[in-house]
């Protein structure tokens, strides 16, 4: 654990910043103590340069007598801390510094345990005067300086590591939270999602897009998962038959006729069992989405022309009618192969299902920003409660079990609308009517 | 007429075997895409069936690679039922046709007839075509038997220039399926019944012979007689 923690994110990325604001303190308080130290000297050589200026006019007007006057006056001030000095050709005339070689200018002399900063003058050729003060008191402020800074440094670093620390440990038992969810996920729970805190920050973005992942992956096991139920339940029937069929062709077939009648039968029922694999298969690939690549610009309005043309003949010969009304051109992306299917299937289910004499009708108009299409007949219908039912795979009406069919033809209708990121429903109305409703391409794309 | 077969699982190539055999066909069979290359490049054959996934060199390469060499072997793509880009993907890599697998063996033998008779036709686009007293325009799209005109809707007479483009020779029904209505699926009802029906309601009613003929457990062929 303790080990993990500081491997965090959350704590390098604390430790970072924690390096750097304390690099920025380190050359700020730097700034801070050469800007005040120079301050201070500048005032030490103001103060003596003062001294000197009256010193000098002391002895303008009255001579040495006066200029020794004016360094003992500053020398009996209150609170001096001044050293000076006026020596004559190397000899001392007053001050309180020892003989020294005489220099004009900015001078730092080294005394036994401290150091004085003054200006040095010459009054006249060989009188020499100097002024300072001691520097200890410089010192004491820069090191005070250094203390308060010492201080706010350490302070601040600490809350850096502090709030660094509280920053990590929250991410981390973020991430744990993640990582716990994931491998209860893999262990099969796969009805667990990623905790989201509504926050829509960045983990809470990664939650959701690893949720959204696990919903598809989810979606396509249970497709995949039904799809491998399918075939080992529902194959299983129509197998047994074929099984059937040939055992009592082997035992009752008596002529060549009956053995050829027989085979040609079991050729039949396995021609029907291939399509049923066929069909689930299909409609399997279609969920995947590997189609969408297909898709091209068409319009619904020609295909359902075709399509009426392609059906017409066989409605009629199944004693219904089959119109379509007054189609607009709605052009659409899509797959044309998947789309013909789609209506193939239900106008097939529209031709098979109902009884003689029913009307069956296409229709494609504009509605907002979707093409609608409809087919629908005048038949007796199927009841609301069976609506939802209808889409499923292999599921077949009682009245339809007589009929030809693997009770896959709206499945797939459902799985090539879905593709196309059209609704299809069901909706209300004498007969069925199954609507598709198909997301115009906006005139910006 | 001799016939190239690459095709990997021994049993279905048996089958296939069987099924050309029986219909006077001479085959030679080639279980590896590299083997197969070789076998095609050599040369003597008037056609190849060829199986998309193959050891050594897959269906789609090979051909794509005869392609490149100016052979111009009609060429016969066997393909599993789940592909549903297999048929675009196997006519742009060069292929004539494309079956499905599991298939009929009429299926198979009337689609190796079909792209073998395509090899051989006449380079330039015909006119108009014949059979017997029906002759049909294809840049007027208008057609007449015995110097009578038919009036025909689009989709019949499409099925009809079909028909006629394989004039002597079996058209299965999913052949019609997908080159007259360009569908790719099995239909529930019975729709290349119904528009042939319809053909012949027009075509051959009220002439002395019928020119369409039904070819039980295999298709409808067009024949004058």
């Amino acid at each position: 654990m303790r080990n993990r923690f500081f491997r965090t994110e959350g704590f390098r990325l604390s430790a970072l910043f924690a390096a750097v604001f304390a690099l920025s303190f380190v050359i700020l308080g730097g700034f801070v103590l050469v800007i005040t130290n120079q301050a201070l000297r500048d005032q030490i050589l103001a103060f003596s340069a003062t001294d000197i200026a009256a010193i000098r006019d002391g002895y303008a007007h009255e001579g040495v007598h006066e200029a020794r006057e004016v360094i003992n006056q500053l020398m009996a001030a209150p609170a001096s801390s001044g050293f000076y000095l006026l020596q004559q050709d190397g000899k001392v005339l007053d001050g309180n510094l020892p003989a020294m070689s005489p220099r004009a200018g900015t001078l730092e002399i080294s005394a036994s345990d401290h150091q004085i900063l003054g200006t040095g003058a010459f009054l006249a050729p060989g009188l020499y005067v100097f002024s300072g003060s001691n520097t200890t008191r410089l010192n004491a402020v820069q090191s005070h300086l250094l203390n308060v800074m010492m201080g706010l440094f350490a302070a601040a670093l600490l809350l850096a590591v502090a709030g660094g620390a509280l920053v990590s440990r929250g991410f981390l038992r973020r991430t744990d939270a993640m990582a716990t969810a994931c491998r209860d996920i893999m262990n099969g729970n796969l009805k667990l999602r990623i905790p989201v805190r509504g926050t829509g920050d960045e983990l809470d973005r990664l939650a959701e897009a690893i949720n959204a992942m696990l919903s598809r992956i989810a979606a396509l096991m249970e497709n995949l998962s039904q799809v491998s139920n399918d075939i080992a339940h529902d194959l299983r029937t129509p197998v047994t038959h074929l099984r059937h069929r040939l055992e009592r062709a082997q035992a009752d077939s008596k002529t060549l006729g009956d053995h050829r009648a027989a085979l040609e039968a079991a050729i039949a029922k396995a021609d029907e069992i291939l399509g049923l694999f066929a069909a689930l298969l299909r409609i399997a690939q279609i969920e995947g989405g590997a189609r969408r690549a297909a898709f091209a610009a068409l319009d619904l309005g020609a295909l359902l022309i075709q399509m009426r043309e392609l059906f017409e003949p066989v409605a009629e010969e199944a004693g219904h009618t089959l119109e379509l009304t007054n189609p607009e051109t709605l052009t659409i992306r899509g797959d044309r192969q998947l789309l013909v299917q789609l209506l193939s299937n239900l106008i097939e289910n529209a031709i098979v299902h109902t009884p003689q004499g029913t009307r069956i009708r296409l229709s494609l108009a504009r509605d907002h920003d979707r093409a609608v299409v409809r087919v629908s007949d005048d038949g007796p219908g199927v009841p609301q409660e069976e609506h939802e039912r209808l889409f499923r795979r292999l599921y077949r009406r009682e009245a339809s079990r007589s009929q030809p069919g693997y009770g896959l033809g709206l499945a797939l209708a459902a799985a090539v609308a879905e593709l196309h990121g059209a609704d299809i429903s069901i909706v209300e109305g004498p007969g069925l009517v199954v609507e598709i409703s198909f997301p115009l391409p906006s005139a910006s794309l | 007429m001799k016939i190239l077969l690459i095709e990997d699982d021994p049993e279905t190539a048996a089958h296939i075997v069987y099924a050309l055999d029986g219909a006077g066909h001479d085959v030679t069979v080639c279980h590896d895409g590299l083997e197969g290359l070789e076998a095609a490049r050599a040369g003597g054959h008037a056609a190849l069936i060829v199986d998309r996934m193959l050891p050594g060199l897959d269906g789609l390469s090979l051909v794509r690679k005869l392609r490149d060499e100016a052979n111009t072997i009609p060429a016969l793509f066997l393909t599993t039922m789940s592909g549903l880009d297999d048929r675009v993907e196997g006519l742009q890599a060069g292929g004539d046709d494309y079956l499905v697998k599991p298939f009929a063996f009429p299926e198979l033998l009337a689609r190796v007839q079909a792209i073998t008779r395509r090899g051989n036709a006449p380079s330039s686009e015909p006119v108009r075509l014949c059979a017997g007293d029906l002759e049909i325009d294809l840049i007027r799209r208008t057609v007449q038997r015995a110097g009578k005109a038919i009036d025909l809707q689009a989709q019949e007479f499409r099925l009809l220039e079909y028909l006629m483009r394989n004039m002597g020779r079996v058209v299965t029904r999913t052949m019609l399926l997908e080159n007259v209505w360009d569908l790719h699926f099995d239909p529930r009802t019975n729709i290349v019944e119904t528009h042939l029906s319809r053909l012949r309601g027009k075509v051959d009613r009220g002439f002395g012979s019928e020119l369409i003929h039904t070819v039980r457990g295999s298709g409808y062929i067009l024949r004058a007689e």
